[in-house]
């Protein structure tokens, strides 16, 4: 890590914090960073090198957007990061150290990430806070972001599934996987969206046909353990059922964790039929730049 | 005298909670990431494995699936060590195969009980 790239005043009598961009920092070090932010936090989410690097191609972090804040002894007291799709941003990994909170340096961060937002030209912000982080709500709703749904994380554990329906089923390949990808409904969270989706690669798929003929898909994401990121081509009840018997019918072993899944979305209802279970919530945030 | 096996990423944490349980008797393996927890828990069978659910590599969820798929750790008490809100703890680790649940942070008076409660309760099953 060398330089600074920029420095400004604290509201209060603290000396004012620096703002080193993220980009001169290694993953190594940005995880450790985010890591001993979130350290007493409800949920904390730890990374390693690996996870960070991974993270920040997944969800197109633009590290010359993002910052750690330092103070006047050069010891961090936060990080926050900065997505960038488009006239689209993102605020992520956005923490504070436990004994640095209380002097606005979270408000700082953000002030300085919309800034950043702007100067790439974005007209449009959006977070997610996990439900429960009080004073990360209070501070998103006093710069002007407003809440815009309630998203939930949920699990399933690896076990066979006992499903009735009966189906026919065949794995769709690359292209395939991205057309179905390209016809989906809008509205899916920023880890979800496609552009997450296909800079992960690794994606499989599977077509199901219903004995009635009707017939949908489902995409996911697939490492040595887990599945993720399912992207269900359908809402219709029997389809839905239909989809995640297959998906966990061909992957038995595999844990399974998704994560922002509206509440209010009616595929809830179908995902608790075949044993997943809430985590936690997030509550989406937007802002008009 | 018990082993008991702790994954925990958080150096402060884990040092507390294994002076705690070596000062009642047990033998204590620590490991900072989930990789290095299946490694240490498949290498040494312990009495009990005290898993945070957080960590750097891999889901502590994950981690717990895996172990429950291993044959020699079937029946080794594991209980998630986690700061997460009680209530949702308890539906989480039910699903995945835990058998109780440690807040943190801990009540270092009562831990070793803690602990050791659930080692009672396996050995009588």
């Amino acid at each position: 890590m060398t330089g600074q790239s920029s420095t400004f005043r604290s509201p209060d009598s603290s000396p004012a914090p620096s703002l080193v961009r993220a980009s001169e920092y290694s993953f190594s070090e940005l995880a450790r960073i985010y890591n001993e932010t979130r350290v007493d936090y409800i949920v904390p989410m730890p990374m390693n090198a690996r996870r960070m690097e991974e993270y920040v191609r997944h969800y197109d972090v633009h590290l010359e957007s993002s910052f750690v804040a330092l103070n006047d002894h050069d010891e961090e007291m936060g990080i926050g990061m900065l997505g960038l799709r488009g006239r689209r941003s993102w605020i992520t990994r956005l923490g504070i150290m436990p004994d640095q909170r209380g002097h606005h340096v979270g408000q700082f961060l953000v002030s300085k990430l919309i800034e950043a937002a702007r100067a790439q030209a974005a007209d449009q912000m959006q977070l997610e806070v996990i439900e429960g982080n009080d004073p990360g709500t209070r501070l998103f709703l006093k710069v002007g972001f407003e809440e815009v749904r309630r998203l939930l994380v949920i699990r399933r554990p690896p076990g066979e599934i006992t499903g009735t329906l009966t189906f026919e089923t065949e794995p769709l390949g690359a292209d395939a996987v991205r057309e179905c990808l390209a016809s989906r409904a809008p509205g899916a969270s920023w880890l979800d969206e496609n552009a997450s989706l296909l800079n992960m690669g690794r994606l499989g798929g599977l077509q199901v046909t219903l004995p009635s003929s009707k017939a949908s898909w489902i995409v996911f994401y697939e490492t040595p353990f887990q599945l993720s990121h399912l992207v269900l081509g359908s809402e219709d009840d029997l389809i839905a059922l239909a989809l995640l018997q297959a998906v966990h019918q061909a992957k038995p072993m595999l844990d399974t964790k998704l994560e922002n899944l509206p509440l209010a979305s009616p595929l809830w209802s179908i995902f608790q039929k075949v044993g997943y279970v809430e985590s936690f919530r997030r509550i989406e945030m937007r802002l008009t730049l | 005298m018990s082993l008991i096996v702790i994954i925990e990423d958080n150096d402060q944490s884990s040092r507390l909670a294994a002076r705690l349980l070596q000062r009642d008797g047990h033998e204590v393996l620590v490991a900072d990431d989930g990789e290095m927890g299946l490694t240490t828990v498949l290498a040494n069978p312990p009495d009990l494995i005290l898993m945070d659910l957080g960590l750097p590599d891999l889901d502590g969820q994950t981690v717990v699936a895996m172990m429950r798929q291993q044959m020699a750790l079937q029946h080794v008490p594991i209980i998630a060590f986690t700061a997460w809100p009680e209530t949702t703890a308890r539906e989480m680790v039910r699903a995945y195969g835990c058998d109780g649940v440690i807040s943190k942070p801990i009540d270092t008076r009562r831990f070793a009980e803690q602990v050791g409660s659930f080692i009672r309760a396996a050995t009588q099953e």
